[in-house]
């Protein structure tokens, strides 16, 4: 005698489900939420970040601050995009700190008799991409990205980012004059 | 590319420029897209923040005051609205709710007794939830009144516009339906309540 198999399929709820039933009290519920997004833009936050451990600080704290601010999410059935935002924020306040630091020890340096040799060993530093890429602001930056890493069309990431198409072409347009004078000495 | 930025926004692939950039940066690209997992803890971490703050007052406070609140139009629908609600200044006053009928909460000297009904004969258990209790459903459970199905609970409301709904069996959201609904901007119906601080008045 042959037996079927018992076939178990398990629907996962959507996100609108799960964010109103966090709205309404059941807080466990937010960690389904957690594991379906904390891979899905790690790969974003860390190209953003230049570091694994910076990315994961920042989709950390935007998971918490999604949580917070979960009643202002208009459609819940678009959380990915919505928490997606919030990290995008995170990232580029974290990118503009460390832009006006590295503004400061700039400063620090050029007050300090060394100078030129901290300007060399700077030139020299700006090896890699991924490095030169740490030098643009972060709208190049995410452009750059958004296009080339996570290979999204022009109309995808303006309907993320909500810019238009030919600021981002602009945008792109200037990443790659900056990656130029960056890395075309040592390439 | 082994991983998805998002599936859904996958679909017009095609587009890539990556020609356009030197060959000696391409290598890096493309090493650029393999995959970022981060460590487990993550998880665990948010949610330990998330119960630290649904375990604060100032937070659940916060949370309600920021919850999604009635629009304008909805507010005066409501205002005209007939509510199937009682609202009484007196708990004695309340249509013999007895020792069955629980107060979910004292009355404050702004605050009015509002008794809440709903027939549902095929129900195990029905609770009541809403602004007022941060939609709590282990706040305000109704009782069962006679043999007819109708459940009732009798709370204290300040005054004001309040939304609630009923929990059926725990899990099915049923709205009021004698009273006015507002869109609570998740597709779901909320009711609406406004309680005056004149005696026996509804709004």
């Amino acid at each position: 005698m042959i037996q079927g198999d018992r076939v178990e399929r398990t629907v996962e709820p959507s996100d609108g489900t799960v964010v109103r039933a966090v709205l309404t009290g059941d807080i466990e519920q937010y960690a389904i939420l957690v594991r379906r997004y904390k891979d899905r833009y790690a790969r974003y936050a860390s190209r953003m970040l230049g570091s694994v451990d910076a990315a994961e600080d920042a989709v950390q704290d935007a998971l918490i601050r999604a949580y917070d601010r979960l009643a202002q999410c208009r459609e819940p059935e678009n959380f990915a995009g919505w928490f997606f935002l919030i990290l995008r924020n995170r990232c580029f306040a974290e990118r503009r700190r460390d832009r006006r630091s590295d503004g400061l020890d700039q400063a620090r340096e050029l007050t300090a008799p060394e100078v030129s040799h901290a300007a060399l060993e700077r030139a020299e530093q700006v090896r890699s991409l991924e490095q030169a890429l740490l030098q643009l602001t972060p709208e190049q930056r995410e452009v750059f990205l958004l296009k080339h890493v996570e290979e999204l069309s022009y109309d995808e990431i303006a309907a993320r980012v909500s810019t238009g198409v030919p600021a981002l072409k602009m945008r792109m347009h200037r990443a790659y004059d900056r990656l130029r004078e960056l890395l075309g000495e040592t390439r | 590319m082994s991983q998805e930025f998002d599936p859904r926004e996958r679909q017009t692939l095609g587009e890539r420029e990556v020609s356009d950039l030197p060959p000696s940066l391409l290598a890096e690209v493309v090493a650029a897209r393999r995959p970022v997992s981060l460590s487990s803890q993550v998880e665990a971490r948010v949610m330990a923040a998330v119960r630290r703050r649904a375990a604060s007052p100032r937070y659940r406070a916060w949370h309600w005051f920021t919850a999604p609140s009635v629009p304008p139009w909805a507010l005066l629908a409501a205002a005209a609205a007939v509510v199937l609600a009682l609202v009484l200044l007196r708990p004695a006053s309340v249509g013999s709710p007895g020792a069955a009928s629980p107060l979910a909460a004292a009355a404050g000297p702004e605050s009015v007794y509002v008794r809440f009904i709903l027939v549902a004969p095929n129900a195990r258990q029905v609770a009541l939830a809403g602004t007022f209790n941060s939609w709590d459903p282990a706040a305000a459970p109704l009782v069962r009144a006679g043999a007819e199905g109708t459940w009732t609970v009798t709370v204290a409301l300040p005054v004001g516009q309040h939304q609630y709904s009923f929990i059926v069996d725990g899990r099915r959201w049923v709205p009021d339906p004698a009273a006015p609904a507002v869109d609570d901007g998740f597709g779901r119906r909320n009711s609406v309540v406004s309680v005056s601080a004149a005696q026996g008045r509804v709004l």
